[in-house]
């Protein structure tokens, strides 16, 4: 962790106890990666349950609230869509500030979106909240025929960098709901407001790491 | 509202009448002050006939001597036969360079060159490297600097001789986004466009294309910046070439060229115009602190950051054919009871007060109500850029966007935080700010106006307004006494057909009284116009952008330098009757059938602008215009 990221943990926790409530939980997601690599696609998949062949190309970013219930809790993801474009890198901040989770997302039919994700995972690393839980997504996991991103090469990746990652296909809807839910049981469970100091992270469940996508 | 003119205006009976309202006579007076020269409809098609019988009456003193000048520079345009492209190729041999002509052309090319429109950019901050918009430290540079590719020099002296016929694009099937990728500056297709818009940066590197793909034009761009850097080694810029049938019109800003290659005819002044519009829509997307990249690399790769923007581009480059804000530099609102946009009005008023710089409630590319915090005011150019970017977008209807935009005209080195959200399929709302943190605020004031907008009927109400349309030039009322004056809303105009009130024409069934087929009104000192909707015989889109591009070159011809405080043209010629009438608080365009009868048609266009008055709290945004601070 670094030393910027320490100096903002005290802000994180603030924002995560303001947003808590006993089993409800607001969570901050954001959605980051190559442009059409299918944050997008993934993000309507999951929230509106649709998809669409020629989706276009995001703009800054676009905000979507979709809520799931894990075991104890209600988890009420506030989601930031982000634009892969070039021009919006730099006002990427604005959106992951403050976000308790991540999903960095490639295409692996395209090599250059995975290393585009990479340094999304270094960036997330150096500038964003230390306790984020961070999900790397290979999307496209429909294309089989198209791979060039080995789901080996990124679960391998994933686990250096502490990520959970998992394959996906906004298309056919494989582990879209499966990565949230994932994110949501991830999330640290903060105790309610009269014991402020006392975060407590929740045990992280016992590792189900779904490499596995439908069609492998 | 601002005070009359005495010498157009006879004070009226009723005092409650507004102060600029029209004596009815003034027009006629103006026209029949002067000998009108009628070109015969059946004459053949002839620009400088047409030019030529151009009758011009001013009531501005000395005017009218240069505005006559100034439509004689119409006159020489075609005077060089030469092709454009093969002129291309040889920038230094193909010109007669004037300095500081405007465009008097001696047989050749015309080059319209200034020294005084030195652009003037502020130093850039030595710190940042890339493009990193204008938020310096917020994050890592974008490092998306590739200056690898070397123009190929040989391109330039390709030699292109083909011939460029009038092809005609069609805007009736327009689809959004660029077409004909797959062509370049080798393709026979490509060459035939009538109109080319391209970006290119001073390195010659192309950024923006309307045809082709920009990778595959990078020849072609050297040329266009070798032309460019030719005249600009001497100090001077290049404004304008005229080759053929063809306009080369360039806009030069500071790092970055645009330039239009047209054979529309459009007047030079319009196609600066666009190419400004253009260029203003690059600057919303990307500020224009998009110049220090080129400062750090001036073979700089503009093209990425661009991505996906063509469809923007496009949206705009086709808004030219058919939006008149685009040369007017005015914005229209939807038509709504006044009760109605005074609901929406107040609520977006409420929420500039806590902090948002602009709300502006829009129903496509018409205006619903808009509010400016204290002092900030909204260029019609901004709204124009701002409405075309979020509509041509289909990302900002899929949910809520909170995006960086920067407005050209309100500062054009700076990000605003735009909150966009569509209300229904095409009403939307945009909160702007100067906070990026400001997301969840704004929310909450969407939540708060959307609930107020569906209490007070807004919404219904703008949907009914989307399906009863605007003002009909068949509903132009003839009573013209003031007194008996009963157009409260202008749904109460339409009348049946066979309404006793109503002029009949022998070509009756055809557009409105006296043979109106359309008009333009716009309000100088509201920054606001209204445009008759279109009926037959201008239906087909076709046709509406011939109208369009008419009146624009009567625009640019009004708008000359030397006007007077007013001026009037009445303009004939086969497929028009136009008259315009310009006063310091309005200007009216009109279109009638050729035919038209010259007397009649002045006594409408002063039933037109009566009419206008009377539904002005309808058509028009009153009052709470962030202009009139
Ligand atoms: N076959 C397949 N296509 C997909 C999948 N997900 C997205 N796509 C397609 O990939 C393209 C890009 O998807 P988007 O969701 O727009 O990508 P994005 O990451 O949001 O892109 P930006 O907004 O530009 O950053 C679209 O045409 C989608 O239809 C998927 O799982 N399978
Ligand atoms: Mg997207």
């Amino acid at each position: 962790m670094s030393s910027e990221g320490v100096l903002r943990l005290e802000k994180v926790i603030h924002t995560l106890m303001a947003t808590s409530g006993n089993k409800n939980i607001n969570a901050k997601l954001v959605l980051l990666g190559d442009v059409g690599a299918g944050k997008s696609s993934l993000v309507l998949r999951f929230v509106k349950g649709q998809f669409i062949e020629f989706q276009e190309s995001t703009i800054g970013a676009a905000f979507f609230s979709q809520t799931l219930a894990v075991n104890d809790a209600t988890v009420k993801f506030e989601i930031w869509d982000t634009a892969g474009q070039e021009r919006y890198h730099s006002l990427a901040p604005m959106y992951y500030r403050g976000a308790a989770a991540a999903i960095i997302v490639y295409d692996i039919t395209n090599q250059a979106s995975f290393e585009r994700a990479k340094k999304w995972v270094q960036e997330l690393h150096s500038q964003g909240n230390p306790n984020m839980v961070v999900a790397l997504a290979g999307n496209k996991a429909d294309l089989l025929e198209a791979r060039k991103v080995a789901a080996e090469e990124a679960q391998a990746y994933a686990q250096e960098n502490g990520l959970f990652f998992m394959e996906t296909s906004a298309k056919t809807a494989t582990n879209v709901n499966d990565i949230f839910y994932e994110i949501a049981k991830r999330l640290p469970r903060v105790q309610p407001a009269q014991n402020p100091s006392g975060m407590v992270l929740m045990d992280r469940p016992a590792e189900r790491v779904a490499s596995a996508s439908c069609c492998s | 509202m601002s005070s009359s003119d005495s010498s157009l205006s006879i004070s009226s009976e009723d005092p409650s009448d507004r102060n600029h309202d029209l004596n009815p006579k003034s027009i006629e007076d103006q026209l029949a002050s002067t000998s009108l020269v009628e070109i015969d409809a059946q004459e053949p098609e002839d620009h400088r006939e047409i030019q030529n019988g151009v009758d011009y009456a001013s009531a501005g003193e000395g005017s009218h001597h240069q505005e006559i000048e100034n439509n004689d520079e119409e006159v020489i345009v075609d005077a060089a036969q030469e092709e454009l492209p093969s002129n291309f190729g040889v920038p230094g041999g193909l010109v007669e360079v004037e300095e500081a002509s405007m465009g008097l052309g001696r047989g050749g090319v015309v080059w319209m060159r200034t020294n005084s429109e030195l652009e003037v950019d502020r130093p850039s901050s030595p710190s940042s490297s890339g493009y990193a918009g204008e938020r310096g430290s917020s994050g890592a540079s974008s490092g998306g600097v590739s200056g690898t590719d070397e123009v190929v020099e040989d391109e330039i002296q390709e030699d292109r001789n083909d011939a460029v016929d009038d092809v005609l694009d069609s805007q009736a099937s327009w689809v959004p986004g660029k077409r004909h990728v797959d062509e370049d500056d080798a393709s026979i297709s490509w060459r035939k466009r009538k109109k080319h818009f391209f970006i290119l940066s001073h390195s010659g590197k192309p950024i923006y294309s309307r045809y082709g793909d920009e990778h595959k034009l990078a020849g072609f761009s050297a040329t266009l910046q070798a032309i460019i850097s030719f005249v600009e080694n001497g100090g001077d810029r290049v404004k304008l070439v005229r080759a053929g049938k063809h306009q080369v019109v360039f806009l030069v800003k500071g790092p970055i060229y645009s330039v239009c290659i047209s054979c529309t005819e459009e007047p030079f002044e319009s196609l600066r115009g666009q190419l400004e519009l253009i260029y203003g829509q690059m600057i919303l997307i990307l500020t224009k602190s998009v110049n220090r990249c080129f400062e750090k690399n001036p073979k700089f790769d503009m093209t990425p950051l661009l991505g996906g923007t063509d469809v923007v581009f496009s949206s705009l480059i086709h808004s030219f054919s058919w939006n008149p804000a685009t040369f007017l530099h005015a914005y229209t609102c939807l038509p709504l009871a006044y009760g109605t946009r005074q609901a929406a009005g107040a609520i977006l008023q409420d929420v500039a007060d806590s902090g948002v710089l602009f709300a502006i409630l829009m129903c496509k590319h018409k205006v619903i109500s808009l509010v400016g915090a204290q002092k900030a005011s909204l260029h019609p150019d901004d709204m124009l850029l701002l409405a075309n970017f979020v509509m041509s977008s289909e990302s900002f209807r899929t949910s809520e966007s909170f995006s960086p935009i920067c407005l050209p005209r309100y500062n054009p080195m700076a990000f605003l935080y735009a909150y966009v959200h569509y209300l229904d399929v095409d009403t939307y709302l945009m909160l702007l700010t100067t906070s990026s943190d400001a997301f969840y605020h704004l929310k909450d004031c969407r939540i708060r106006i959307e609930m107020v907008l569906l209490k007070s009927n807004v919404l219904s109400e703008v949907q009914r307004s989307m399906v009863d349309g605007g003002m009909r030039v068949e509903d132009l009322p003839v009573d013209l006494l003031p007194r008996s004056r009963t157009f409260p809303h202008l749904g109460q105009h339409k009348l049946p057909t066979d309404s006793p009130d109503r002029f009949r024409e022998s070509y009756a069934g055809v557009g409105g009284p006296a043979g109106l087929w359309h008009f333009i009104y716009r309000s100088i000192f509201l920054d606001q116009y209204v445009s008759s909707e279109f009926s037959a015989p201008i239906s087909t889109p076709k046709q509406q952008k011939r109208l369009y591009r008419a009146y624009q070159k009567f625009y640019t011809s009004m708008h000359d330098r030397g006007i007077g405080p007013h001026k009037t043209q009445f303009r004939r010629d086969e497929n028009y009757v136009l008259l315009c009438w310009v006063t310091q608080d309005f200007e009216l365009y009109a279109a009638f059938d050729p035919l038209a009868d010259k007397a009649l048609a002045i006594k409408t266009c002063n039933r037109v602008c009566q009419w206008v008055k009377d539904v002005e709290n309808e058509i028009f945004l009153l009052g709470a215009s962030p202009f009139s601070w």
